[in-house]
């Protein structure tokens, strides 16, 4: 994707909801979906104590990151892998496309991943000269359109099966007509062409073992395997935060982040790969490449808040149960991740102004903390931006005297007690428009008479 | 990135960035609280884990990720069914380390060019429905033919995931596959299909003869 800019979030969430009121309807039905998945499967096991140690897990790997990372350097080297270091999103550009150059690379093929995403690999590789195709069919799709991805595991959720048809009958000539199966049947005609001519897979991780200097992917098409065990080079984009300890330790994380994607035991293919093809091997590629890419990810973890949400393991949960992003889908937030975890990790990675106004598009209902499977206290880390914001002056002047107008009030009891029994008697059908903020919520909304007597009245006298 | 080996150690920009992002990372936890290991996970065992009854949790989880279980009671009566359901196809991919009892008689295709490809898998989880597939025997028999035939010993089936990793570990190839279930995807329109790139269908032939105690883990 091109260069992140939440800051167009307000503009851009406004337009969707106003303009394309079909997207609203597809996200809200596919996360709906994804939720009652995650639901029904977290209660066949004991998710609880699955989400403890997973944190735990996590937690330990990224209070101990500069081990593991020397570690898993030196197991993937054991390996056979060529590792590479990338500070920023333009040196892991770099290290891909010294990649590419060196082998001559005019085809690529890439698997879904998120930290592609994030550095924007196939506009760098497609300036020189690569052709790269996306092969997770939702990624495909969004290619064909020219537009991101709007979800972290469902990347084409905005579009119907409409939109599918229509794209696919202009680009892959199919009938008018033609069912998802015809669709999809059309769609791994053509794939499977570029993973037979490709020089180059690419992907991402899941989790990247350091003992065993094992590339974990999770998956369900098998375009994965196929990009990974094709071509003659295979590169792995790895964040960082993407350790785990043993081989062992993938066990509950492999089947909890299907769960919580979509309600899945496990994803349909699981890849472990150790390196490029040995001695013996009937095929696999000649190289592998892990490119280590930190892109802001150590000025995270040195947060001592916010380096918590280095612990996701980006399954998506958060996006499906939360309301705010229900109502748009990814596109708004203006780069890879979006929802919750996107709004989060956009202040450690971006750096807080680039990431304004993200951490204040939520409600901070706290449905995200219930499903993530790792435990990260998004609505506590939203609240902690927000207060940063403020104290850096990121926050509007109508905002920032609202919150303190509010907390100058709701600290002192006496004072809150005579504003709220002042509250009950506003005529809010005509004074409400003319304030600020609430303007715009009671132009289409007409607010429900007042109870006859405070809530703090009932409660002195005990709530029978 | 042309010499082979250490890239890390070799050219000057990259040792930079290894070295400064190691620098940072330890600098980032200065005073941070180190957080423990919790241990092995345990987690919740599957209903039982021992006997027929792992074989037929194996059978259910497969079978609900839209796979099929076929059971065979020795490998001669495997090899008889295999004579009836390979003939329904042209052309047949097998993986390099199957059994010659449990190859189809005819010869050999290429896997890019076969209907059916026919693996033996190293391993299988109870837990999850899954087949374990080694590069060693052929990635492109796993992934390529529309139809996937899976030999699995009965006496190779782990009751758990983490089992399954644990006689992994000491003997990996470039390359392990757990394969769950046939290919499928919902990124059209949230309509579930299968075979969108890998097999749309899954077949394990599992064959129960000698269901002992597990053998040494076999090396192809």
């Amino acid at each position: 994707m091109s260069a992140p800019r939440p800051g167009g979030y307000r503009a851009a969430a406004r337009e969707v909801l106003r303009d394309r009121p079909e997207v609203r309807t597809s996200v809200l039905a596919a996360t709906h979906t994804f939720d009652e998945h995650r639901r029904a499967s977290w209660e066949e096991i004991d998710a609880d104590a699955w989400r403890d140690w997973m944190r735990d897990v996590k937690s330990h790997v990224l209070t101990h990151l500069d081990v593991y990372l020397e570690t898993a350097e030196a197991r993937l080297e054991a390996n056979g892998v060529r590792v590479h270091w990338a500070e920023t999103a333009g040196d892991a550009l770099a290290a891909l496309g010294a990649v590419a150059e060196a082998h001559g690379v005019r085809r690529a093929v890439k698997a879904k991943s998120m930290l592609s995403e994030e550095l924007g690999v196939n506009a760098f590789l497609e300036e020189r000269g690569v052709l790269v195709r996306e092969t997770d069919l939702g990624e495909y799709i969004i290619q064909l359109l020219g537009e991101p991805p709007s979800h972290i595991v469902g990347p084409a959720i905005h579009r119907s099966v409409d939109d599918c048809r229509h794209l696919f009958g202009e680009k892959l000539g199919t009938a008018p007509g033609a069912s998802p199966e015809d669709l999809a049947a059309a769609a791994r005609a053509a794939l499977r062409e570029d993973f037979l001519s490709a020089d180059l897979g690419i992907s991402g991780a899941n989790f990247l073992v350091a003992e065993t200097g094992t590339v974990a992917l999770i998956e369900n098409e098998g375009n994965i395997r196929l990009s990974t065990s094709m071509p003659r080079v295979h590169v792995a984009l790895v964040g960082i935060e993407k350790l785990i300890p043993r081989l062992e330790d993938l066990s509950a994380f492999l089947q909890l982040t299907a769960r919580a994607a979509t309600g899945q035991a496990i994803g349909t293919y699981v890849s472990l790969i150790q390196g490029p093809r040995r001695q013996g091997e009937p095929d696999g590629p000649e190289e592998v490449h892990v490119i280590l890419v930190d892109n802001g990810r150590t000025r995270l973890l040195a947060d001592e808040r916010a380096w918590e949400a280095l612990r996701c393991v980006r399954c998506g949960a958060c996006l499906n149960t939360c309301p705010v992003y229900r109502q748009t889908g990814g596109h708004p937030y203006g780069w890879a991740y979006s929802g919750p975890i996107g709004a989060v990790l956009a202040p450690g990675l971006l750096g807080l102004e680039e990431a304004m106004p993200l951490p204040f598009a939520s409600s901070l209902c706290g449905a995200c903390a219930e499903v993530c499977p790792v435990r990260i206290p998004l609505p506590e880390l939203l609240v902690y931006w927000r207060e940063r914001a403020v104290e850096a002056g990121l926050v509007p002047a109508a905002e920032r005297f609202g919150m303190k107008a509010y907390a100058a009030v709701a600290t002192k009891p006496r004072v809150f007690g005579a504003a709220a029994a002042l509250l009950r008697h506003v005529p809010w059908e005509l004074g409400g428009r003319a304030l600020p903020v609430l303007g715009s919520w009671t132009a289409q909304r007409t607010a429900p008479p007042a109870a006859p007597r405070t809530f703090r009245s009932i409660w002195r006298e005990g709530i029978e | 990135m042309s010499a082979p080996g250490r890239t890390s150690g070799g050219d000057a920009p990259m040792s930079g960035q290894r070295a400064r992002i190691l620098a940072r990372t330890s600098a980032a936890l200065g005073g941070r609280e180190r957080v423990p290991h919790p241990g092995d996970f345990t987690g919740p065992r599957p209903p039982d884990a021992r006997g027929s009854d792992r074989l037929r949790s194996f059978e259910e989880a497969l079978v609900a990720a839209g796979g099929e279980v076929v059971r065979f009671a020795s490998v001669e009566e495997a090899r008889r069914w295999l004579a009836d359901f390979a003939a329904a196809f042209e052309t047949i991919s097998v993986g390099a380390t199957v059994p010659a009892s449990l190859r189809p008689s005819r010869p050999a295709a290429m896997p890019r060019a076969a209907g059916l490809g026919v693996s033996i898998a190293r391993a299988a989880v109870a837990e999850t429905g899954s087949l374990v597939l080694d590069a060693r025997d052929g990635r492109r028999t796993q992934l390529l033919p529309p139809t996937h035939l899976v030999w699995i010993r009965a006496f190779d089936v782990h009751a758990t995931l983490r089992d399954a990793l644990l006689d992994l570990w000491g003997d990996l190839p470039s390359a392990v596959g757990f394969h769950s279930g046939p290919s499928k995807s919902a990124d059209i329109g949230q309509i579930l299909v299968r075979g969108v790139h890998g097999p749309g269908r899954l077949i394990a032939g599992l064959i129960v003869e000698d269901d002992g105690p597990r053998a040494a883990p076999s090396t192809p």
